[in-house]
């Protein structure tokens, strides 16, 4: 009796096992997307003629031009470091721990800085203070005849100055999540055992929050000496070659995939060193999380302290915000920059971009595509790798997980010479095309795409989805009608943050477009090398724009949602 | 025939060694409609048994046969959506997504149960667990206990044969512990089904099972009624586990023409199991019911005297720490008795209901 009950519940079902399937697409896909392209990259950097050379890494380490960028590079990275430390702390404590005037206004400033395309800022700061044009500078000179108090921007300071917005947020995020994790506790403990408030936060709090800031300082590190944009604007008129410069200038013709390649892994050698002390910072870091109670943390009374405080921020904002996207705005309004500014106000840099310069519509639809494609293809793949490594005993799904991670280590321009070598020697003929800046894309942004799968599963209690599955759901049934809903609110938003850095692209771009292929961020730096200043500043504050409106519907799409949290 | 027999199961983690498996070599049959408990405390291979049985883990070595067929071995295991069986999680694992009526509905969605039949089931099975009119709840607006019986509700909508149920109860607090208690005992009784319960509540195991199986590091120490497994623990770690317990270190003595288990000034004659001879060294386990403390009526009455140490008003009852020589014993009285620390009392120990364990060096 209990034999046929047991067989009219369970029916007999062709096995195809919907899971094998999607785990092996993902394996396919890293393959594709990072695994042989980064092989092809360590095969071009030892490849000769005849057999394997290091010759290639023997003249990086021993022609000035190489080593020399090398050192820019650091320089770069260094100083840019220690103002992100120096910027986003004081902004993460304000924020966090003190009762400061208009902290969401500070909230803002990070966000924004965050968001804006680097190499906007660099074109505003152009426009500002260029040796000669820079209205800045011209306004200087002006009322203050006989002194120089001018600011050249081509020069390394001027580059720190445009690549410090773009860095601090990683400092400001970090320190102020670990400063708000910080349990309350532990710094009453101390008070009551007789320690002042300052000792407080010397002895208890800063030591607690000490590794996420290095952490910070660090990923700020990486990113600001990957991006190509602001250093090609600012560095080359300056003569200030860095890694991405350089091995931009080694794809020009005739090629020099050898030196490229060797160059591109000594890039990806110092990226993967932060990182990885990065992450050594962040593990010690855990400490300060596990306790996490979600206990309110004291705010500090400023006092008087609080004006001083907050113009500090102001400048924050006036040097990350307010200057470069006011002059902006004001530039692409003007006839021509630098003439009587009111007398001259017209739309027409903006028709001329939008309407005449046949570039730019093609450019808004290939980003737009490629963003939302790519979007949803990391998140896709990210969820897949996820739930194999958090939810199967699949062997080397570890490994999987790894490899999914490698591109935080690959510069974006790195990550398009590894892809231009590897699909070269294939026949299928993706250079030039939409794809191959599609394969990019995706292969950059994977890791988002990971961690959005991972902290949305890791908040998915197994148990949800096996009572799915004991009641007979099979896995397809079980991902559709339990697993992804629940995942639902934690991939958009990983979707979003694919999506923002995705339509503003330029490392890898760069050297991946065809004139078929153009992106927003590509015609913007091509019109500024052409010198068309006033539509230039009009295209850039249209991807701006795009930008803006991507991130509203995100949250309105994202608000209405019923994001709800598992038991 | 049983229902399910489960034979020489194994099951290690992390490719361990036999010795701490998480199940090592366990044999258990459980008739259909019983309700059986594995009770032990936590890592003893209990709710590892309940997941193989399920389907979600594969065994190292044995076999799960249900109704006769084989779903479980080492060589392939029917995935957990065939088997037919219900789940309760500690957790609940409702899911938070979706109303108290989807949730419930669908087995019976994923079973292409008719949308009318399917209404008309889950109207029945809410009213089962009293939770009619919560149709259109989300879990997130629903107490503990209701929680848990959306779970129960939805595993059971679809009739399995066997429900397996994971410390159920365990996050519940403790009066409406005891009600659901109460609720899957007759829930079990009028279904029928068979319940297979995981607990380390020894209190829980005792009140709801036909049969309780002990378990601890991974072995089966005693499968039997709750009353055998109470009153004849099968070893000192079953007695130890099964409520409060006085242990201690005995010798076995011969005395006249028996034998007597001697532990201090204690000196019991009781039924010894076979194979056991003067000079044995043995554990004596003693309930705290099985000792009688009253007040001495005078210096020179006979008996077994002790001092009391401690004592502990339970309100329906107390508890005494009674120093008897170089042991402490642990005594329950009823609240009529009461002794001062410091005073004497009388001991009787009722020998027939104490056991002794071998195995000691």
């Amino acid at each position: 009796m209990t034999a046929a009950a047991l067989a009219a519940a369970s029916p007999p079902r062709a096995r195809f096992r919907l899971d094998y399937w999607v785990g092996g697409a993902a394996i396919a896909a890293l393959i594709v997307l990072i695994v042989l392209p980064l092989l092809s990259l360590f095969w071009g950097s030892i490849a000769a003629q005849d057999g394997l050379t290091l010759g290639y890494f023997a003249r990086v380490v021993t022609n000035r031009l190489y080593y020399q960028a090398l050192f820019n590079s650091l320089t770069l990275g260094a100083w840019t470091g220690l103002f992100s430390l120096l910027i986003g702390v004081p902004l993460a404590w304000a924020v966090v721990r003190t009762d400061l005037p208009g902290r969401g206004f500070v909230k803002l400033t990070a966000t924004l800085s965050y968001l804006s395309p680097p190499f906007l800022l660099a074109i505003a700061y152009v426009n500002l203070f260029s040796p000669r044009a820079g209205v800045i500078n011209a306004f200087l000179r002006g009322a203050l005849p006989g002194h120089d108090f001018t600011f050249n921007i081509f020069s390394m300071p001027g580059l720190v100055l445009v690549t410090v917005p773009h860095a601090f947020p990683f400092v400001y995020l970090l320190a102020a999540s670990a400063l708000a994790s910080v349990d309350a506790s532990y710094e009453e403990s101390a008070q009551i055992l007789g320690a002042g408030k300052l000792r407080t936060a010397l002895s208890v709090t800063l030591p607690l929050v000490a590794p996420a800031i290095l952490a910070g300082t660090l990923i700020g590190f990486v990113n600001a000496i990957a991006l190509f944009g602001s250093q090609a604007i600012i560095g080359l008129p300056a003569r200030i070659f860095t890694l991405p410069t350089r091995i931009y200038a080694l794809f020009n013709y005739p090629p020099q995939y050898g030196l490229a390649s060797a160059l591109s892994l000594i890039f990806v050698a110092l990226t993967v060193a932060a990182l990885s002390l990065q992450r050594a910072y962040l593990a010690r870091r855990s400490f300060v999380t596990l306790s996490g109670k979600g206990s309110r943390p004291q705010r500090l009374s400023l006092g008087p302290w609080r004006w001083p405080l907050f113009g500090f921020c102001a400048l924050v904002f006036l040097v990350a915000i307010l200057l470069p996207y006011g002059s902006l705005l004001a530039v692409s309004l003007s006839k021509s920059w630098g003439l009587a500014f009111w007398k001259n106000l017209t739309l027409a840099n903006y028709a001329f971009v939008l309407f005449q310069y046949d570039v730019t519509q093609r450019a808004i639809l290939n980003s737009l595509l490629l963003a939302s494609l790519a979007a949803t293809a990391s998140v896709a793949l990210g969820a897949a790798i996820g739930w194999i490594d958090l939810r199967t005993a699949m062997k080397g799904r570890r490994v999987l997980d790894y490899v999914s991670l490698v591109p935080l280590g690959l510069p974006g321009i790195v990550m398009a010479a590894a892809l231009i070598q590897f699909w070269l020697k294939t026949p299928v003929p993706l250079y030039g095309s939409l794809a191959i800046l599609f394969l990019a894309y995706c292969a950059r942004y994977l890791p988002l795409g990971v961690r959005a799968a991972n902290t949305a599963l890791r908040q998915i209690d197994p148990s949800l989805e096996e009572s799915a599955r004991i009641l007979g759901a099979s896995w397809g049934e079980t991902m559709r009608e339990v697993t992804l809903p629940l995942m639902r609110g934690s991939l958009f938003a990983g979707w979003i943050l694919v999506f923002v850095p995705a339509i503003q692209e330029l490392s890898a771009s760069i050297l991946l477009f065809s004139s078929k292929s153009m992106t927003v961020a590509v015609a913007v730096y091509n019109l500024y090398e052409n010198g068309y200043i006033e539509p230039v500043a009009a295209l850039a504050l249209i991807n701006a724009a795009i930008i803006a409106a991507a991130i509203w519907l995100a949250n309105r799409v994202g608000g209405a949602s019923r994001v709800a949290s598992p038991a | 025939m049983a229902q399910i027999e489960i034979e020489h199961l194994t099951k290690r983690y992390h490719g361990g060694e036999a010795a701490n498996a998480a199940v090592a070599d366990l044999s258990l049959a459980i008739e259909a409609g019983a309700f059986v408990t594995l009770l032990g405390p936590s890592g003893c291979g209990k709710t590892t048994t309940l997941r193989l049985i399920a389907g979600y883990l594969t065994p190292d070595a044995g076999s799960i046969a249900v109704a006769g067929r084989v779903l479980s071995s080492p060589q392939s295991v029917l995935p957990p959506e065939e088997r037919g069986m219900g789940m309760v999680f500690q957790n609940y694992a409702v899911w938070p997504h979706k109303t108290v009526f989807e949730n419930v509905v669908f087995g019976l969605k994923i079973r292409r149960v008719a949308a009318a039949e399917a209404r008309t089931r889950v109207a029945r099975m809410l009213d089962l667990v009293n939770l009619s009119g919560l149709e259109s709840r989300y879990p997130g607006e629903l107490s503990g206990g209701q929680q848990q019986r959306v779970a129960l509700a939805r595993s059971l909508v679809v009739e399995p044969t066997i429900l397996l149920l994971d410390e159920p109860l365990s996050n519940l607090d403790a009066k409406l512990r005891e009600r659901m208690r109460m609720e899957l005992k007759q829930l079990q009784r009028r279904t029928g089904i068979t319940f297979v319960y995981v607990t380390h509540d020894q209190a829980e195991a005792l009140a709801l099972s036909d049969r309780i199986a002990v378990m601890h590091q991974g072995r089966l120490q005693q499968y039997g009624t709750p009353r055998e497994v109470y009153r004849r623990p099968a070893n000192r770690v079953v007695a130890d586990f099964m409520g409060l317990v006085n242990l201690f270190p005995a010798e076995i003595r011969q005395n006249g023409a028996g034998l007597v288990v001697t532990a201090g000034p204690l000196e019991l004659a009781l039924d010894l199991p076979p194979g056991m001879g003067a000079g044995d060294k043995v554990d004596l386990a003693i309930r705290p019911e099985s000792i009688r403390l009253k007040a001495p009526q005078g210096a020179g009455e006979p008996g077994l005297r002790g001092l009391i140490e401690e004592h502990t008003y339970l309100g329906n009852l107390t508890e005494y720490v009674v120093a008897l020589g170089p042991l402490r014993l642990r005594v329950q009285a009823g609240p009529e008795l009461d002794l001062a620390p410091g005073s004497e009392a009388l001991l009787s120990i009722d020998a027939a209901r104490c056991k002794v364990f071998g195995g000691r060096e």
